[in-house]
Formats: C-alpha cells, structure tokens, sequence
C-alpha cells in the first residue's frame, strides 16, 4: 500500500511537471499545447541516449536534454504557434499542434524504436533501496523544484513580471511596448526546458518510450483541469492527486482501469467545479 | 449548376460498376474499406466540419460498433443485420452519453475527453478479456447470403456510405446545417439568433455515434479479425485528419480525403512507413496553407477558371440627358 502511494506520488509529480509546462505555455499565449507531453518524451529518450549511446556524463547529459526540449519548444512556437495566432482562427492552434505532435512521435518511434527502453542510473545507488529509490524521488523534487523556481521567477525577475502582465492581457501589454511575439518565444522555449527536464528527471520511472507523449499530454492536461488552469499550486495538487488516486484504485481494484479512473476525476471536477480547484473563474463568452 | 444531377448519376455508375473494372479484389476491399470509413467519416464531418467540435476519439466508437457486431454476430449468433442495427444503436447511446458532459466543455476540453474516451474504450476492451478476446482479438463472421461475396460486402457498404452521404447532405443544407455552422463559428451570436446550441451539438453527435457504429461493425466485417490494436489512437487522428485537410464545411472535400488519404499510403510504399508522419505533415500543412482545406482550393480553382459573364452591368453616361437636365435646372432658379 505504502509502496503504491509513493510510487503514485512520483507519477503524479510527473504530472503536475507537465501541468506547470502547460502553465507557462499558456500564460504568453492561450494555448494549450499537444506537445506538451512529447517535450519530456523527447527528454526521456534523449537523455537515455545521451548516456548510454554516445556515453556523456549525466550533467552534461542532463544539459543537452533540456536543450533539445528548449529547441523543440522553440520549434512548436515557430512552426505551429505564431502563424495560427497571427490569424487568428479559434481552434487552429490545437490541429497544428496536434500535426506537430504527431510527427514528433513518429520520427521517434522510427528513429528510437516502438519498444521502452531502460534508462540508466543517474546516482550510483544499490537497487535494493526500496522507496527510497532515485525513480521516485527524483520526479517529486523535481516538480517542486519547477514550481518554486517558476514562482521565483514571475514575482522576482523583470522577464517573469512581463509574463504575467501578457498573461492577465496581451493586448494591454502591447501597447505598453512589451515585445510580445519574443516574450511568447521566451515562454516556449522555457517550457522546453522544463519539460525536457523533467522528462530527464522521470526517465527511470518512464522508460525512454516513444509513446509517453500521448499519455502525459493527456494525464499532464487533467491535472491541470483538476488544480485549475493558470495556477502553479493547482497543477502540483492536481498532480499529486491524479497520481495517488490512479495508484491506490491500481492497488484495490487493479491496473485494467486506470485511464478510466482518471478521466472520471476530470469529469467529476469539471462537473462541480469547472474553473478547477485553485483556478480563477473568468468565464466571458462576449 | 444544371449538370449535377448527371454528374452524381456518373459517379454512382461508376461506383456502382467498380468491381468490375477495380481489377484485383485487394482494390475492390480497399474500395470497400473507404466507403466503410467514409460511413464514420460523414457522420463526423457533422461534427467536426459543421458543428466545429474537434473530437479526436471516434476511434473508440469505431471500436466499439466492432465489438459489438463481433460478439452479437459471432459469439450469440444473432443474424447480422440485426447486430449491425444493434452496433448503431449501441454506439449512438454512448454517443449520448459521452456528448451530455463533454460536450459542454470548451474546444480543448472537449478534445481531450473525446481523445481519454477512445484510450478508455482500449482498457476496457484490453481489460473485459472473456467477453472481447482481451488482447488476443475476436474473429468477426462474414455476411449472409447476397452479401457474402466480395462485391455483395462492397454493394451493401457501398449502399449505407451513400445513405449516409444523402442524410448529413440533407442536413447540412438545411436550417439545421446551418445553425450548426452558426454553432461553430460563433456560440455566442448562434444563441443570441435562438440556435439551442447544446442540443444541436448533442444531436450531431449521437448520430456522428449512431453511423460510427455502424461504421465499425462494416470495418470488423472488412477486417474479419479484431483486436484491440485495431483500434489504436492513431485511427482517430486518421478520421480527424481526413474532414481537415477535406474541409471544414464541406461534403465533398472530406470525401475526396478519405479516399486520398486510404488509397495513398496503400498505393505508394514509402508513404505507408512513415504512416502518421505523413498524416501529420499533411494536417500541418492544410492548417498553416489553406486552413479551409483542400475543398476550398478546388472552390478557387473552379472559380478561377469559370468563364467570365461579359461586363453588362457598365452603365454609359447619358451625356445629353444631364446636360438638359442642368439646362432645366438652371431656368427653374
């Protein structure tokens, strides 16, 4: 039991680093990307591949995972974010990002292969350590790392109060001579990294698997939903959650329904609660 | 427009005709096998391409409506057209009953449902092992008497690919088609014109449901095996891409993306490899080119290259008339 709440918390700090990826995505642009989840796939295999293929030390590893996460979601902003946003078409940034997506897993699973593949050790430790194994704590630190740095950064620095003043209103914020097409860049390519570190961080809970993108995408998007859209302390909660409730329904009623039993907590939450529990409700069709 | 009644009467002559000269019989499945997602894909272009709700997960319907014309016809023996009626029915119920919460969700929201929907269908199909084979599949039985053949199987999937054609044409021209792009491009100003925009949403989508099963007890019949890694998410995004790139809004485009994008992977090698790295390039493409799909670029070209009407409408000063009409004036004062 002891055993399955803290690997659900590990899960779940995934998540809630997903969540806190979406978070900084959406704060610039009010998009909820698909890539979301393929940014920490992308760090999970490459950081595997950094270290077992080509034999780089982990730091330097751990470097070049966030680097081609940063690329990558550069990559997303140039390719599938600035044109659609330019246009300005409701919905048209879901498709190109979910084209961009895609493509990514595909180009993954032909280049690494269909099959999980282990990841290596990134602090000499016995593997009789039980709970307090490096899979497990490792995720959680880093999510809360993620979070409090976030929150470091929008309330210290001066880059961090030019994305929340996009955030509360891009327009206003324009017109106050805030560069809003490169602070959009900056946030895309800041959620890279996170997400290619926490990808990194989670890789021996994971697996370096090609398809862990789909999965986080969706699991990193109700934890979201679930802790509230915009809210840094709501994706953490919502993380946690998602990952302890999947874990403990895993544990009584077996692993068939997990999926299941997560989207019923999206479902109930949205139902009683649809801003999310931390989230602010602003709900303003016209 | 004089002549479409006689083209729709070619093209269903020779839709009608094509066994005879598709050539092989693996042409004559593919044909067959189009027309069978076009039944899912006609239903969904409601959906997507008119109502403007971007679900990704019909895939789980589809497996559904194949499970249960699996189990129905195979398992029980119940006669196959009352399991393929059964299938419809079934998926249109879940149809409902996924569309009353999610339906009320917002763009991404709703995708995301529809998207956990289709993963959930796959764990339960994975899961339910005695009752759907689990991960080892279920052989699906063929048709009875006329349509047991090839061609018969073609005729009849031919045959509910058309109706399904005729019904969301019917919709799509009429007031409620057009509420329902009301819907898409604005929620807002659709209510305010006294669209009920839930439940114009919550129809579409019990009867996108309602063909999707349908649809999937013609697939189960073409594949005549199924398990549950028939049904993977890649299928969905398949359907999805197929309206897009066809066009939003349109019948016709959606379907000259389904046979395309079938046939094409089928045809050349290459392209059957890189499988969903095609589809995505393809739908990024669509999205950030002609994000009204390739519909609209046949539009322009037909536009384009329709003969002018000579400019009639030029109206020649009467040059006369306003001088004496100046004349006059100038004696009034």
């Amino acid at each position: 039991m002891f055993v399955a709440l803290v690997t659900g918390l590990a899960t779940g700090a995934l998540y809630a680093a997903a969540a806190l990826t979406y978070n900084v995505m959406f704060s610039t642009s009010k998009v909820l990307s698909v890539t979301t989840g393929h940014i920490s796939m992308l760090g999970g295999i490459f950081g595997a591949w950094f270290i077992s293929t080509l034999g780089w030390p982990v730091p330097i590893a751990l470097l070049g995972s966030m680097v081609v996460g940063a690329a990558f979601g550069l990559l997303t902003d140039l390719i599938a974010i600035r044109r659609v946003l330019a246009r300005s078409d409701e919905h048209l940034w879901l498709l190109s990002t979910l084209a961009l997506a895609t493509m990514v897993q595909q180009a993954a699973g032909l280049w690494w292969g269909t099959e999980p593949k282990p990841f290596p050790r990134l602090i000499p430790q016995d593997f009789s350590a039980g709970l307090g194994d490096q899979k497990y704590w490792l995720p959680i630190a880093i999510a809360i790392l993620l979070a409090v740095a976030l929150e470091a950064f929008y309330r210290r620095t001066l880059y961090g109060k030019l994305f929340v003043a996009m955030s509360e209103d891009a327009f206003a914020a324009r017109a106050r001579g805030i560069p809003t097409g490169r602070i959009r860049s900056m946030s895309y390519v800041i959620a890279g990294a996170m997400g290619g570190l926490a990808g990194f961080a989670a890789g021996q809970l994971t697996f370096a698997y090609f398809a862990l993108g789909l999965a986080l995408t969706l699991n990193g998007f109700i934890a979201l939903a679930v802790g509230g859209l915009g809210s840094n302390l709501g994706a953490l909660v919502g993380g946690a959650a998602l990952g302890i409730l999947s874990a403990v329904a895993t544990y009584f009623v077996g692993g068939e329904y997990q999926q299941t039993i997560s989207v019923g907590l999206l479902m109930i939450v949205l139902l009683l609660k649809p801003a999310g529990l931390f989230g602010s409700q602003s709900v303003r069709p016209i | 427009m004089k002549n479409r009644p006689m083209a729709i009467l070619i093209v269903m002559a020779a839709l009608i005709a094509l066994p005879w000269w598709a050539g092989d019989l693996y042409k004559l499945h593919l044909a067959a096998l189009i027309c069978a997602y076009w039944v899912l894909i006609g239903g969904l272009n409601l959906v997507v391409g008119y109502s403007g709700q971007l679900s990704i997960g019909h895939v789980g319907l589809l497996a559904i409506g194949a499970y249960c014309f699996a189990i129905l016809a195979g398992t029980h023996g119940v006669h196959p057209g009352i399991a393929i009626a059964a299938s419809g029915a079934l998926c249109g119920l879940c149809g409902l009953l996924l569309g009353l919460p999610s339906l009320r969700l917002p763009g991404f929201y709703f995708a995301m449902a529809t998207l956990a929907f289709a993963l959930i269908v796959t764990e339960i199909t994975l899961a339910q092992g005695n009752l759907t084979g689990g991960g080892v599949g279920l052989s699906v039985p063929g048709l009875p008497a006329p349509f047991d053949t090839p061609r018969g199987t073609y005729w009849l999937i031919l045959a509910i690919a058309v109706l399904v054609t005729w019904l969301t044409w019917n919709v799509a021209r009429h007031t409620w088609g057009r509420g329902l792009v009301a819907v898409r491009d604005s929620a807002v100003t659709a209510q305010a014109v006294g669209v009920p925009v839930f439940r114009a949403k919550l129809t579409v989508f019990v009867f996108s449901g309602l063909t999707a099963g349908v649809a999937g007890a013609l697939f189960a019949v073409l594949q005549s095996y199924i398990t549950p890694d028939t049904f993977v998410f890649d299928l969905g995004l398949f359907f999805f891409v197929c309206i897009i790139i066809g066009g939003r809004g349109h019948i016709l485009g959606p379907a000259i993306g389904t046979i395309v994008l079938t046939a094409l992977p089928e045809m050349v090698a290459p392209l059957a490899k890189l499988g969903n790295f095609f589809y995505g390039l393809l739908l990024l493409a669509v999205v950030l080119l002609v994000p009204e799909g390739i519909g609209r670029v046949f539009e322009l070209l037909i536009e384009y290259f329709r003969p002018r009407r000579g400019e009639s409408h030029v109206v020649k000063p009467d040059l006369d008339r306003l001088a004496k009409a100046i004349e006059n004036g100038r004696s009034v004062r």
